[in-house]
């Protein structure tokens, strides 16, 4: 008896306690939530009854919205457009690059509803949306745009109907904001070139502390230092943003003043590559490795990384961490290629000796300068 | 792992569980363990879990790479977001993740306008320029990611004792950022 009673209070524990979990579940895992999210706010919920509604009848597109965005890592910027539809469609998008640049989308299963139209946007990703109607269960997007995009700069893709959300049938076309064709001349070789190169931190600011008390701005002078010399030996004009223990805008300016005091120096001194030298840092001191950073606002931003952090890890033999594409102010703001290179970790004890050695500091050096010099020769040769 | 996405699997772990020890209890009224089972605490208990909710929080992997996630169930409540941001600044369960946030970092409030979250730190969080360049990447990423898992946030807009500003030390955060796919890794 006693038994038959614990095994029905088991059964009851069960379906509660199932409940329970599937209820709250919605919403926040990471299996359905990138599936549901979508650009824009507005949320139309009534869609879903006029949904059951027009089940029978031909699919339509109900509802259009686009909302730009940011990636909160590489700082990318890209459009997103929704278009909400009253049935499940099929669609596939073509880009064209004459006469103008656009992407053509057809959409099989759904008419165009009162959708059939033309509106134009303001060109900085895209510069006209036009819905035409080409038959009651077909129609043809057409996303104008001011510059070229390829094939891997957009998709176009549906998500189903979501009645936990009330969301309908959607299509979605995201477009990546194309970068500028580059206005740069590149020629091979470093004589003539004028390099700025900026050593993180300084004066107020010291930057990353190792175990054994290095400084990072230490560091990022002293190999900073040995790149101008040898750039300078090769021919090049090095600006430098400081050259002794100091703040570039002033004592304890704020992050902004500060980097934007150091953009200044390359910007204004017409510099064709700006390079920003920093040392590591991690909570978890195994972390450990040379990384370079940027942000691809021109043509040739990731080639540069790319030629610096090859050749800096070749002479430096530590682990690799690769090339990171990051929304920096210094990458961002000024007008030439740029990157940010991160030699060593200052909070892995071992990295902060190397740091300190200043055959090591030398080796770094020359891994920058050799980058450099193969920047140049492969942007002559017409890579990107 | 276990806490991972599986909230179904944990609910038939925490069963078995349950009836391992009424089963216990009802064969065995002896044993120490169960005579503090008591089914209308059991039952209380019950009635708990479904009073819970899941939260997913994404930490820095130990390497300084990637985010990964981890959901934690917490107590149901009507602020959700501000749950998970909190749960961002304490340590994770897993030894494979770090708490990137600096020490002293709190969080002011958050407010959500046009699925835009506006999330408000106190001033220790913009103080880590010794932090290095992953721990500023990291740090946005994850209130962004963390954020973005509610369905009606689709950007997120960092702020600093009520203000809006430039950057994190260097990551550029003058802007309603949307939610970054590629810096997280699944599964370690």
């Amino acid at each position: 008896m006693r038994r038959t009673v614990c095994l029905l209070l088991f059964v009851l524990l069960l379906l509660t306690t199932s409940v329970g979990m599937a209820g709250t579940g919605t919403g926040s895992s990471p299996a359905t939530a990138p599936v549901i999210r979508i650009a824009d706010a507005s949320t139309d919920t009534s869609d879903s009854d006029n949904d059951s509604v027009s089940d029978s009848a031909v699919p339509q597109l109900t509802q259009v919205r686009w909302a730009p965005h940011i990636d909160a890592v590489t700082g990318a910027s890209s459009l997103r457009i929704v278009f909400d539809v009253s049935g499940p469609v099929a669609v596939d998008g073509n880009e064209l690059y004459s006469p103008t640049p656009r992407i053509v989308v057809n959409v099989r299963g759904a008419g165009a509803g009162k959708l059939d139209k033309s509106t134009k946007f303001d060109g900085a990703i895209v510069d006209r949306l036009a819905i035409n109607a080409v038959n009651d269960n077909k129609c043809q997007i057409v996303v104008e745009m001011p510059l070229m995009v390829d094939d891997s700069d957009y998709k176009v893709f549906t998500l189903k109907r979501d009645k936990s959300t009330g969301k309908p049938y959607r299509i979605v076309v995201d477009i990546n904001r194309p970068i500028p064709p580059a206005n740069f001349n590149f020629t091979p070789g470093l004589r003539g070139k004028v390099i700025a190169i900026d050593p993180g931190h300084g004066g107020t600011d010291p930057g990353a502390i190792g175990l054994a008390r290095t400084q990072e701005k230490t560091v990022t002078l002293a190999i900073s230092l040995k790149v101008k010399d040898l750039l300078e030996r090769a021919g090049a004009t090095v600006l430098m943003t400081r050259e002794t223990d100091r703040d570039v805008f002033g004592p304890s300016a704020s992050d902004v003043d500060e980097l934007k005091a150091r953009t200044t120096v390359a910007n204004l001194g017409k510099a064709d590559l700006f390079l920003c030298i920093h040392a590591n840092s991690f909570v978890n001191r195994t972390a450990g490795g040379t990384e370079t950073f940027y942000y691809q606002k021109t043509t040739y931003d990731r080639l540069l990384a790319r030629c610096i952090q090859d050749n800096v890890i070749a002479n430096d033999g530590l682990q690799n961490r690769g090339i990171t594409a990051t929304n920096f102010y210094v990458n961002k703001h000024t007008v030439m290629p740029a990157s940010l290179l991160e030699v060593a970790y200052l909070s892995n004890p071992d990295e902060e000796n190397l740091l300190n050695d200043s055959m090591f500091e030398q080796k770094v050096a020359a891994g920058v300068v050799q980058g450099l010099d193969q920047f140049f020769t492969r942007a002559a040769g017409g890579d990107r | 792992m276990l806490k991972q996405n599986k909230p179904l699997f944990a609910a038939m772990i925490i069963a078995v569980f349950m009836l391992a020890i009424i089963i216990t209890g009802c064969d065995a009224p002896a044993s120490p363990s169960a005579t503090t089972v008591d089914p209308q605490q059991t039952t209380a208990s019950a009635v708990a879990a479904a009073g819970t909710m899941h939260v997913t929080v994404y930490y820095a992997t130990a390497d300084a790479m990637n985010l990964s996630p981890e959901v934690h169930v917490v107590p149901k409540t009507t602020h959700p977001a501000e749950d998970a941001v909190a749960l961002l600044l304490q340590d994770p369960q897993s030894h494979d993740l770090v708490r990137v946030f600096p020490e002293g970092t709190k969080l002011r409030g958050i407010s959500i306008k046009d699925n835009i979250a506006y999330v408000d730190f106190n001033d220790k969080f913009a103080k880590n320029s010794g932090e290095g360049s992953n721990t500023e990447m990291l740090i946005v990423a994850s209130v962004v990611d963390t954020l973005t898992e509610f369905a009606d946030i689709q950007k997120v807009q960092i702020l600093v004792e009520g203000k809006n500003v430039e950057t994190l030390s260097h990551m550029d955060i003058s802007e309603p950022l949307s939610r970054s796919e590629k810096i997280i890794k699944k599964h370690l």
